[in-house]
């Protein structure tokens, strides 16, 4: 029988699902949405030609909702966990160059096209989850796969 | 060699991944992405309309242009309760001016008059739907709707212009139309005039109550 998980691996579950959910809520949106119009939120960002972006737009909506599938249900816990941290810092990036830059960008692309912050309010919202990644990868192994399958890959 | 744990782990990674993309997959069969927003002049009806209908249209076509009538006639019927939003979805592979109509007919609405430049493509569409070359109706319709040509022009070689269109396009393909007129009633699918009145007849009861003063 499982012992009963300690207040920390709560929060480090908490923290797991909430990546999680916000990257399979993000990738679902933009997969049922034309890979055109997260391919325009791409251009926004000028670091790449139309082409890369389309690309960029066909596989970044799978990556974000495997990638949140598979933290949520806490399979390779830590490894998702750095993979959708480095996604996040990756996309801290993207916002800061276009801030610092004052690019007019006015959809940030992050939840397809409906919708959009500043880039200031998602720069904040980034750096949030960052935070929430580094607790799942710490105490996130309540009722994970991982734990499931004999014992926490820790 | 992989030890028992991973092997577990291995599947329950491949069964989710093969889960969440079958339901993606379902979620575009069934249309559970969120419809573009046309632009202003594209729509009909009041926007809170409890019926709405949207059209996949290509100006080359015989059947849409005959579909044209029919929602025209829809629109008086029943006023308040329907609200139909244009999508263009020009068969590029057959109709070599389709597209370029879509692009004008956008123009056209940015200047007023969509549905004036619209109606007069489809009245002409043997005229100019299979030309060799740039159909010279184009110019002439616009002439005679007193619009600005060479704005026109200057709107319709604008990557924004191509880029609507273009995500009307993808937008269709993900809802898997493949035949215009393609009619999204409510979310249901009806393909041609034909069906798009059956489909109607499903929310007579919504219309004719919303038509009531």
């Amino acid at each position: 029988m499982n012992k009963k998980p300690e207040p920390r691996e709560i929060a480090g579950l908490l923290a797991r699902l909430a990546v999680g959910g916000i990257f399979i809520y993000a990738g679902a949106v933009k997969a049922l949405a034309p890979a055109e119009e997260f391919a325009y939120a791409i251009e926004g960002y000028k670091v790449v030609g139309p082409k890369l972006a389309l690309l960029a737009a066909y596989v970044m909506p799978w990556l974000e909702l495997y990638a949140g599938a598979l933290l949520a249900a806490g399979v390779y816990t830590r490894f998702f966990a750095v993979f959708n941290g480095l996604l996040l810092a990756f996309f801290e990036l993207l916002l800061a160059q276009a801030w610092i830059r004052k690019l007019p960008v006015t959809s940030c692309g992050c939840f397809g096209s409906s919708g959009g912050n500043s880039i200031q309010h998602e720069l904040i919202q980034n750096a949030g989850l960052l935070l929430l990644t580094v607790a799942a990868y710490r105490y996130g192994w309540a009722y994970s796969a991982d734990r499931a399958a004999g014992g926490a890959d820790a | 060699m992989i030890d028992r744990k991973n092997a577990r782990l291995l599947t329950a990674a491949a069964l989710i991944v093969f889960l969440s993309t079958l339901a993606v997959l379902l979620g575009r069969q069934f249309s559970l992405g969120r419809t573009l927003p046309v632009p202003p002049f594209r729509a009909f009806g009041p926007e809170n309309a409890p019926v709405q209908i949207y059209e996949y249209t290509d100006f080359a076509c015989p059947a849409c242009r005959h579909a044209a009538g029919k929602v025209d006639e829809m629109l008086k019927v029943f006023g308040p309760g329907l609200r139909v939003s244009f999508k263009h979805y020009p068969l590029t592979g057959i109709h070599p001016w389709s597209l370029q109509a879509a692009l004008y007919a956008d123009c056209a609405g940015e200047q007023g008059r969509f549905k004036e430049y619209g109606d007069l493509l489809f009245a002409g569409q043997e005229k100019w739907a299979l030309a060799k070359e740039m159909p010279p109706e184009f110019e002439q319709y616009a002439r005679q709707l007193k619009l600005d040509w060479p704005k026109m022009q200057a709107c319709a070689a604008a990557p924004e212009t191509l880029r609507r269109v273009k995500l009307d396009m993808s937008e269709g393909d993900l809802r898997g139309v493949n035949a215009t007129p393609t009619f999204f009633i409510n979310g249901r699918r009806a393909v041609g005039a034909g069906q798009l009145l059956d489909q109607a007849m499903k929310f007579d009861n919504i219309l004719r109550s919303a038509a009531k003063p």
